[in-house]
């Protein structure tokens, strides 16, 4: 196991670095082959009068001038060893893992990430319990009463829920009960250690909202996967030997579905650590979501790969914890 | 037993729901609380042309929001008329504008200074001398040297690269050229040899050149005070040294910026502005429809932005009386127009252009940029009627025929030579929804007349920079039609035409003189404003110039622009300060 998870950490280096090289490509170098030449990208940055010495400040200034393999070996040196910034008035270092300063508001990166964490992480997290607790749970209950009422009532509702946006979800809850009805009124991001209540209460919405679309996948795979398991013979022996149901379902069934459900949440968290996007412009969350739409929007190319990293990053750590998951869900794996 | 827990876990579920939405109070980061309409509306548009809710309370938190973020909170590095706005809260330039709804708020005064500059040397020399106990927020006493350092930062462009750049372009220059106060710290803090300063309360300044309007260039806040020992250059952003009423407690960066009184500020010392909030909120990055349903909802005072509401929130606040009641729909301060360019064949032609002003369709213009309320009023002139001096005219017949006259259009092609029309391409900003629509509507209208037009769609942050400031690429690629809009940087003629028209401003990249308009008239009438003292002459030829621009037909104006602004009935001393064209923030107040 400890082999495995040295090997799975080399891998994580070795993917992010090759991230990283398709991300610069893409917001550096590409332009650069288009025709677009170093000076016209340093005008974005030099606000509304943009003479020929501003843009040429800001081009020497941001490093745009040289070239891309050189622009791109600082970045990763600035990644693991850090590097040195002057503001002015002073020369400050910036520690590792360090992604560059922002065009625009010429401060570090990563520490605007790293405050916009927590957010996302509570959003995620919290979501991803609802939905995993409700999605399944849905799920066992439509399996075990398959053709009744409810199974046809709770496919159905799972079917909306996947259909409808989270825009669409997210706007219409805040409309109902933050506007009309206000009882999660003043949608904002209250930090856990300001006060935990206020911190619950805020993200109720977005929690409900963003687990609304993955309990319907969840509850629709768990039936699935359910009904498919249970109707193995090695249920039907289970029953034979006395066994109560309830053991039958929760510790042969829903053990053997749980595999393809681990891995998909795996992902799904994954993807979601990174920035979940749409929920957090809905409902205004300062996580890595919003933070990612301003670094596009603006162009802010230090932003736009720092983001692209620590997403693939959680990303890649998401599907590690859910491979060592596999052993334990599993106990097939472990030999 | 099964079915019995399923359930109560559910309800239990719901339970904490509702218990958490009651807990942690009616709201949680500032903002009125109370919901809109609560007491009587001042009446439609009443804060253009009075003080809405004049009153001295103190206390409360002032919340704003805004959809997007400021350039830059230094004083010294933004270019936005809110964020200009917004300094006003902790920034005492030398001059400011008169807080006062009207035409009196276009006045400028002194603000630091004790009276508007004393001009000497044939306009050379302008001297101010500022209050002598004007503090900042830690107690220290603001000095001309302050002054002079603020000044100086604006030259280095690699550290405050985004604020305007007047005192580089008008001071006299030094050689070799002043770097600015970051490069060499010990030989060029106080090196720039156009500002003097003989004593701690008198500055001077330098011209290249004679300059009537520089009182104006003074009223930008980057003449507001900064002390050499706590600037810290491009992080000076995060905690600027207050002079104003109020003061920096914390920000954190495109998220959340909090103020708190200054202690230290006077009122006596600064009557444009007032000390009421006992705290202000300015939320960034808010999602721009769920803000505007805040504001109605009364979660968030104003709307920092002040460039309107969106478009569902407009139709709420139209169709609602109560609503409508409480708010305004005032000039911007911004034209919408289309650049002719008059080097562009066969735009190069007068009477070409003349075919283009009179084919276009202004209802339609004003249609595609957001119809009379949102969008703004047909113009007729170059000049909103914001700008000092302006007059009324109509030479094309914009107001009396706003759908054109296509036999006048015909006309002007057979005029010039091109009777069956012409072709030629419109360039826009593609990532601008309404400007889209203003260059497919004019692209239809001109269509009529036989003008056949290709579009041409841009990235707005490339816009000005790679493309259409860019006269090589206009000629190269035909581009005889360029949408665009202007503001000025100060309410006079000079202000508005300079940028735009003057001969001399044409320049290779970043031009923003697009149509290549090279007038003699215009560029005679420039140079008199420029250096006629007197503000009655001076504003006198503001009209002359703007009906020179419109006989070369060197610019199709569409909408004076406005916006629809909801005024919240807990805000206090509520009015459209015209320069801005928004609320003037730095005397709101709550109930």
């Amino acid at each position: 196991m400890i082999t495995f998870i040295v090997r799975r950490l080399f891998a994580t280096i070795f993917l992010l670095i090759v991230v990283s090289m398709i991300t610069f490509a893409i917001f550096f170098l590409i332009p650069r082959l288009a025709g677009q030449n170093s000076y016209e990208l340093a005008t974005q940055y030099v606000g509304r009068n943009p003479t020929r010495a501003a843009v040429l400040a800001i081009e020497d200034k941001l490093g745009l001038n040289a070239p891309v393999y050189l622009q791109y070996a600082r970045f990763l040196k600035a990644i693991v060893f850090g590097t040195h910034y002057n503001s002015g008035t002073s020369t400050t270092y910036c520690p590792p893992p360090c992604f560059g300063y922002s065009f625009k508001t010429q401060q570090p990166v990563w520490p605007q990430m790293v405050s916009d964490i927590p957010v996302t992480l509570s959003l995620a997290i919290g979501a991803a319990v609802i939905w995993l607790v409700g999605g399944v749970t849905i799920g066992i209950i439509s399996a075990l009463k398959r053709g009744t009422l409810f199974d046809r009532f709770s496919m159905g509702l799972a079917l909306v829920g996947v259909s409808l946006p989270i825009f669409f979800t997210g706007l219409i809850a805040l409309e109902l009960f933050s506007y009309k009805w206000p009882i999660f009124p003043n949608v904002q991001y209250v930090s856990f250690s300001t006060n935990p209540l206020l911190w619950a209460r805020n993200l109720v919405l977005p929690w409900i909202v963003l687990a609304l679309l993955y309990a319907a996948l969840y509850a629709r795979l768990t039936r699935a996967g359910m009904l498919e398991t249970m109707s193995e013979d090695f249920i039907r022996t289970a029953r034979a030997k006395g066994l109560r149901e309830r053991t039958v379902i929760f510790k042969h069934g829903l053990r053997a579905t749980l595999t393809p459900i681990v891995t998909i949440f795996g992902m799904d968290l994954g993807l979601l650590l990174g920035g979940a996007i749409i929920t957090e412009v809905t409902f205004s969350l300062h996580g890595l979501g919003l933070f990612t739409v301003e670094a596009v929007q603006n162009q802010d190319l230090p932003e736009i790969l720092g983001v692209t990293m620590l997403a693939a990053f959680f990303i890649v750590i998401a599907n590690l914890v859910v491979d060592i998951l596999y052993a334990v869900v599993d106990p097939r794996v472990r030999h | 037993m099964r079915r019995r827990r399923t359930i109560g876990l559910a309800a239990l579920g719901a339970a904490a729901a509702l218990a958490l939405a009651a807990c942690g109070g009616g709201s949680s980061g500032g903002g009125s609380g109370s919901s809109s309409g609560s007491s009587s509306a001042a009446g439609f548009n009443a804060a253009i042309t009075k003080v809405v809710n004049p009153s001295n309370h103190k206390g409360g938190t002032l919340t704003f929001a805004d959809s997007s973020t400021t350039d830059s909170t230094d004083p010294g590095n933004t270019y936005y008329a809110f964020s200009w706005n917004l300094t006003r809260f902790y920034t005492m330039p030398l001059m400011t504008y008169k807080s006062c709804p009207g035409q009196c708020g276009l006045q400028v005064v002194p603000d630091l200074a004790t009276g508007p500059g004393v001009v000497t040397d044939n306009g050379l020399t302008w001297t101010y001398h500022i209050q002598p106990d004007v503090k900042f927020e830690d107690g220290t006493t603001v000095t001309s040297s302050d002054v002079k350092y603020a000044v100086e930062r604006t030259f280095d462009r690699a550290k405050l690269p985004l604020g305007p750049n007047y005192f580089s372009l008008l001071l006299k220059p030094q050689k070799p050229a002043y770097p600015g106060p970051y490069k060499d710290r010990s030989k060029n803090i106080m090196g720039l040899k156009a500002v003097q300063t003989p004593n701690p309360t008198t500055i001077v300044f330098h011209l290249a050149k004679p300059f009537a309007d520089f009182n104006y260039v003074v009223a930008i806040p980057q003449t507001a005070p900064v002390p050499p020992n706590k600037d810290t250059g491009s992080n000076y952003q995060l905690h600027p040294w207050s002079t104003g009423p109020y003061k920096f407690q914390s920000y954190q960066l495109n998220k959340q910026t909090t103020l708190v009184p200054n202690t230290f500020w006077k009122a006596s010392t600064d009557p444009q502005a007032k000390q009421l909030p006992s705290k202000i909120v300015i939320n960034w990055n808010v999602n721009a429809n769920d803000l505007d349903n805040r504001l109605l909802a009364g979660d968030l005072d104003v709307d920092a932005a002040g460039t309107g509401v969106q478009a569902a929130a407009r139709a709420k606040i139209l169709s609602s009386p109560t609503l409508k009641a409480s708010s305004d729909d005032p000039i911007s301060g911004f034209l919408w127009f289309a650049y002719l360019n008059t080097v562009v064949k066969p735009m190069n032609n007068v009477h070409c252009r003349m075919a283009v002003e009179y084919g276009a369709n202004k209802t339609n213009q004003q249609t595609a940029y957001g119809g009379p309320v949102a969008g703004g009023a047909i113009a007729s002139t170059v000049a909103p009627p914001n700008v000092l001096g302006q007059k009324h005219f109509d030479l094309y017949e914009a107001t009396t025929k706003p759908g054109g006259d296509l036999a006048k259009a015909k006309s002007e092609l057979q005029a010039c030579g091109q009777p069956n029309g012409f072709s030629t391409g419109i360039a826009y900003r593609s990532d601008r929804p309404k400007e889209v629509q203003a260059a497919q509507s004019l692209q239809a209208a001109l269509s009529q007349v036989g003008i056949k037009t290709s579009l041409h769609g841009y990235p707005s942050g490339t816009y000005f920079s790679n493309f259409a400031g860019v006269p090589k690429y206009v000629h190269n690629h035909n581009l005889g039609i360029l949408m665009g809009g202007w503001a000025p940087d100060w309410p006079d003629g000079y202000g508005f035409f300079d940028f735009i028209t003057a001969g001399d401003t044409i320049s290779p990249a970043g031009n923003t003189n697009i149509e290549e308009l090279n007038d003699p008239v215009v560029n005679n009438l420039l140079n008199k404003m420029a250096a006629t003292n007197d503000a009655t002459t001076r504003n006198s030829y503001t009209a002359q110039i703007d009906m020179q621009v419109m006989k070369q037909a060197a610019i199709l104006p569409e909408v004076y622009a406005k916006s629809l602004l909801y005024r919240s009935p807990n805000l206090t001393n509520v009015y459209v300060q015209p320069y801005y064209g928004m609320y003037n923030y730095a005397v709101l107040g709550l109930k």
